[in-house]
């Protein structure tokens, strides 16, 4: 039976034909309202043989809700317009509304594949406004997890690289390793994902028996398995040849688009605020600032590759050198920070995580932004992509790995 | 804290800022007008001695008073960030020209500080709403912009503030729920 086309026809809404009667499915990419500036007017004026295709915001491949507006010619990109919002929740509205304990709360879910960053950032600036002194124990385990949560954002981030492109075992085999380790944090966070485990003067609790012996266990695997895993990839051609000199950006427009994190590094700039500006124990703990000179989306994902050989180094290093101690700084429940302002900026798997608090002596912050690298990271993908195809939108946006829960706030 | 950004910030713009550089933990502040930020800005981003051309963060902030814009700049001269405040703007028109000359990267964090503060950053072809639907008229960050629970804090004691609307004869006259400014 075929849909009649009579609106109003079906006063039942339990009809099941009344959902045929609307319109569905048809795209149309020109916003309804006039261009609210010269870039939209010019983006929404199609030239000779152009057209539009949408991309999300319900797409596998944009790592949430993202909708990108391609103008294209042929199989050509000619421009792109990201459409952001999707998944805006209006984190720091509700950050100045919340305690300073629960603001670290708020942050997590935005990046929620490592969630430990996010909320590392707002507790080193409170800390700051508080002017509290962590113990160095609380310090070790900040950056022993911190680390473990990076590992797993970057295998993750080939997963999810490789599945864009159409490869389906490399996701597979990460999970092996990645369960391996949400398993580990869960046993001492008590979450799988959206941990909650740093607080203002330390963490929550100590690291316990289940932890240390699951991270025996990964560890003593961790480098074998990863390298096989990338075996995968690494030596396949079609992807090999698919990303080298995809999508590269040198290393001045890498600092114009205000890029951060792997995504600089992959410039050749060695930027990595680990080292460039020093927190927790990082000046105690030896690793290489890994770069690489292409500055294309190979080079983003073999830097990742190395920097999870970083990371594991800097793993076993805190646990030979952890000393005793307390986790948490002895502070009252409730924090009133002296009037001021803080930033703190924590070099994160995907760049640069900060938080700028301004205190107004209340026991909220007054003023909590939330800056996430992919947000910055995700406007290069509008630079780069004018010239190329249709399908290496994708596999550019995932070598730039966002997080659209970060992108959106 | 680097005593010596400090001396060379003074030394530079001593007659543009609004005010003493400060100093806490690892942070360098300065204070100007909107008039003189391309000015500042390209010169701490050319010049040989301050080489500040990693903008870490742009920030939109409403004091309860008036707007700022906030600028976090990393150098290889210092160790400290330096926080460029754009101080001053009115309410009902804040302008300030854009960055995006220097930082294209900048472009994102402009529109969605228009976005969320109505700050209108001039030299930005792009400005439009980021977050928010296009439709959308008031700006969410701003001080005068009420969650319909963070009432808990207001003199009404819990009352919402959509319901202050029908507050009875000798309720206190509704005010900003925040009442606290910072400088």
């Amino acid at each position: 039976m075929t849909a009649t086309k009579h609106p109003g026809q079906h006063a039942s809404a339990d009809d099941p034909r009344i959902m045929l009667d609307e319109q569905i499915g048809v795209f149309e990419p020109i916003p309804p309202y006039p261009p609210r500036t010269e870039r939209e007017a010019e983006f929404y004026t199609l030239g000779d043989g152009e057209m539009f295709i949408n991309i999300g915001p319900q797409h596998p491949s944009t790592h949430g809700v993202l909708r990108i507006v391609l103008k294209i010619r042929g199989e050509q990109v000619v421009d792109l317009d990201p459409v952001l919002g999707y998944l805006h929740r209006g984190v720091e509205k509700l950050c100045e509304n919340a305690d300073y304990h629960q603001a670290i709360c708020y942050t997590d879910p935005l990046e929620y594949v490592s969630s430990l960053f996010m909320e590392w950032a707002p507790v080193i600036a409170f800390e700051k406004l508080l002017d509290v002194r962590v113990p160095r124990r609380a310090e070790y385990i900040r950056v022993l997890t911190g680390e473990l949560n990076r590992v797993m954002s970057h295998i993750m981030f080939v997963g999810w690289m490789a599945l864009d492109l159409g490869g389906l075992t490399p996701i597979l085999w990460g999970f092996i390793e990645r369960d391996e380790i949400v398993e580990m944090l869960a046993a001492v966070t008590g979450q799988r994902m959206l941990f909650n485990y740093f607080r203002i003067g330390g963490v929550n609790g100590d690291l316990n028996h289940d932890f240390m012996s699951r991270l025996g266990r990964w560890m003593s695997h961790a480098t074998s398995q990863l390298e096989a895993e990338l075996t995968l990839l690494n030596e396949n051609e079609i992807f090999v040849r698919r990303m080298r000199g995809l999508g590269a950006v040198d290393s001045q427009t890498a600092l114009r688009m205000c890029l951060s994190g792997p995504n600089l590094r992959a410039s050749g700039l060695p930027f990595d605020l680990r080292r460039a500006h020093p927190y927790s124990v990082y000046p105690e703990l030896d690793f290489d600032v890994v770069t690489r000179a292409e500055g294309d989306c190979l080079a983003r994902y073999l830097l990742r590759m190395d920097e999870i050989r970083q990371s594991i180094r800097i793993i076993d290093q805190c646990l030979h050198e952890m000393p005793d101690g307390p986790v948490m700084a002895k502070l009252p429940r409730l924090l009133r920070p002296r009037p001021g302002r803080a930033y703190a900026a924590i070099e994160g798997p995907r760049g640069q995580y900060a938080t700028y608090a301004i205190s107004d002596g209340t026991d909220q912050p007054f003023r909590m932004r939330i800056h996430d690298p992919s947000f910055v990271n995700l406007q290069t993908v509008g630079l780069v992509m004018p010239g190329n195809l249709v399908a290496d939108t994708v596999a550019v946006m995932a070598s730039l790995d966002p997080i659209m829960g970060g992108v959106d706030k | 804290m680097d005593r010596s950004l400090r001396r060379r910030l003074d030394g530079r713009f001593g007659e543009l800022t609004t005010g003493p550089v400060r100093q806490r933990n690892d942070e360098t502040e300065i204070r100007i007008g909107p008039g003189d930020l391309v000015q500042v800005m390209r010169a701490l981003h050319d010049e040989p001695d301050l080489r500040f051309r990693f903008l870490a963060d742009l920030a939109g902030v409403d004091t309860g008073i008036h707007l700022q814009v906030v600028y976090h700049l990393w150098s290889d001269t210092t160790a400290d960030w330096l926080r460029v405040i754009v101080d001053g703007l009115p309410r009902d028109d804040p302008r300030v020209p854009s960055v995006t000359f220097l930082w294209k990267g900048a472009e994102w964090q402009e529109r969605e500080a228009y976005d969320m503060f109505g700050i209108t950053f001039e030299g930005n072809r792009d400005l439009r709403r980021i977050y928010m639907p296009p439709d959308y008229t008031s700006f969410p960050l701003r001080k005068d912009f009420y969650l319909a629970d963070d009432a808990s804090r207001s003199p009404a004691g819990g009352v919402r503030h959509m319901e202050q609307v029908h507050a009875p004869r000798n309720a206190p006259p509704a005010v900003a729920v925040r009442r606290t400014t910072v400088a």
